[in-house]
């Protein structure tokens, strides 16, 4: 009898020996009226071809709960509705709000791998669409994150065009991406120097030694002597660090190939930092 | 009382209709309140978009796709923002759909560009491997029809005075020009080279520039307008 020790279970099984006392009671109160019960009471005046009616009151409990029911019902329609009223969107409000209050408290110190699972996750469903699922790009449809940044004709494009000349996206001279050095003029370098500096870029900052003092020259003021960017200052051109998803993130981005859409709103900032350290993890 | 009524059947009938009027106002007044005014910023459809939208109800891509996000976190994190009332004032009719077999499509214009939705309309495996949806390439031959939609536009402005031809924000531009057939077409013409030119398609640029607004361009541009 160990169920037994359930309350929940000692209930049911109450309440169905009740219905069970109950229903052979009000059987054999029908059963014996109608084997012995005899018609009484007053008779209405009105009768149909000798068919006649008692004067039958309603039952005293039933007209209560009647009564009961409009009053509570003129309460409800006036006052208990109005009052208190069910909201969908106050409902999706509290549950954002406890959503994001556990999310902060236990991602609030991340390991490498928690981010890890997490810019994987957030990268199968938002980025992967257009970056593919293996971070390739799609054949060229998209930015290839699996290889080591970005390449000569990305490089050549941007010292053409500047930071934010490409598609008609007009940033108030703060560039695309919306760092402290602001946007960077179109021009800088032209030609063969222009070609010179894509490729010692593009080549992980090695190799062409021309492409390195016209580097230190015309672009190292902002983007730092080694390419880093000067910690934030502009854009790292070496890998994507943090600042830099989440710069992409925030403002979109347009670029020789194409253009992205911006996230702004869509992520919060750990999961930025997730989505940065997963497209790390695929050129490593 | 109701043993007069029962014998006055005018009068029966006129309580009967008053207290069924009164469930359909409970459901037809809401309709007319603030909240399904058209919210701020909502502009109806030019005439591309227009066509492009006639395009997604012929290829039946509500059967497929619904265009309504409801207030629930999991929603409002893989779309954005839950969907408002006033956000389809200009929807005739709406395309709120009932199954999503696909992901819902009301902000699709937020995070997804022109030259994927060529490639997906193209050949959806390519970009989405695994997508059961089918490839749509009669869209890349099939002429959009402007007319009708251009009729549908003339006929919503005149009879349901959809702010065709007005300044609705209030800064003294007109902001969805319609004017006459031809300017409409020239307008739709201008839009359709820039969302041809987006997806890197020749054959698309070709068919425009040749006075062709192909149904895929249409219905490209009506998808980005979905913010």
């Amino acid at each position: 009898m160990n169920w037994l020790s359930d309350n929940v279970n000692q209930l049911a099984l109450l309440g169905a020996a009740a219905i069970l006392i109950l229903t052979i009671g009000v059987t054999w109160k029908y059963f014996k009226q109608i084997k012995e019960g005899k018609s009484e009471g007053e008779l209405k005046e009105e009768n149909w071809d000798g068919i006649g009616e008692y004067k039958n009151n309603s039952p005293v409990g039933w007209s209560l709960a009647f009564i009961g029911t409009m009053i509570w019902g003129i309460w409800y329609w006036f006052f208990g509705y109005p009052l208190d009223a069910y909201s969908q969107i106050g409902e999706y409000n509290e549950e954002v709000k406890a959503y994001q209050a556990r999310f902060e408290s236990k991602w609030a110190n991340p390991t490498k791998e928690d981010l890890l699972g997490m810019g994987e996750g957030v990268y199968l469903v938002q980025c992967s669409p257009c970056h593919g699922i293996d971070g390739t790009g799609i054949e060229g449809k998209a930015q290839d994150l699996t290889k080591r940044f970005i390449n000569k004709e990305q490089v050549l494009s941007v010292i053409e065009h500047g930071s934010a000349a490409l598609g008609d996206k007009v940033m108030d001279g703060q560039g695309q991406l919306g760092y402290p050095m602001g946007e960077m003029p179109p021009g800088l370098l032209s030609g063969a120097d222009a070609v010179a500096v894509a490729e010692y870029v593009a080549n992980g900052f090695k190799g062409n030694d021309k492409g390195a003092e016209l580097y230190q020259s015309a672009c190292a003021s902002c983007h730092g002597p080694d390419g880093t960017g000067m910690d934030g200052m502009a854009p790292n051109l070496k890998e994507y660090d943090d600042k830099l998803i989440a710069a992409v993130l925030e403002h979109g981005k347009v670029g020789i190939i194409g253009t992205m859409p911006s996230f702004k709103g869509r992520l919060t900032k750990v999961q930025e930092k997730a989505v940065a350290t997963y497209i790390r993890s695929l050129s490593e | 009382m109701f043993s007069w009524l029962e014998k006055n059947p005018f009068f029966f009938a006129v309580g009967v209709f008053i207290v069924i009027a009164f469930a359909g106002l409970v459901e037809i007044v809401p309709d007319f309140a603030q909240q399904s005014r058209p919210v701020a910023g909502a502009k109806p459809y030019d005439l591309l978009k227009l066509a492009g939208r006639n395009v997604y109800i012929k290829d039946s891509c509500n059967a497929c796709h619904s265009q309504l996000i409801r207030p629930f976190k999991s929603e409002t994190d893989r779309y954005g923002m839950y969907s408002l009332n006033g956000e389809y004032a200009y929807d005739r009719p709406f395309l709120w759909g009932s199954k999503r077999t696909g992901p819902d499509l009301h902000r699709v214009g937020n995070y997804r560009t022109s030259d994927w939705h060529a490639n997906h309309m193209w050949d959806p495996i390519s970009v989405v491997p695994g997508s059961i949806m089918p490839a749509y390439k009669h869209m890349f031959t099939n002429e959009t029809d402007l007319e009708t939609a251009y009729a549908e536009a003339v006929t919503v402005k005149k009879v349901f005075n959809v702010p065709y031809d007005k300044d609705i924000d209030g800064d003294g531009k007109i902001d969805v020009p319609l004017g006459s057939f031809e300017e409409a077409k020239e307008r739709a013409l201008k839009e359709a080279l820039k969302v041809a030119e987006e997806t890197k398609r020749e054959d698309l640029v070709q068919m425009v520039k040749s006075g062709k607004i192909p149904e895929i361009v249409a219905l490209i541009a009506y998808l980005n307008g979905l913010k």
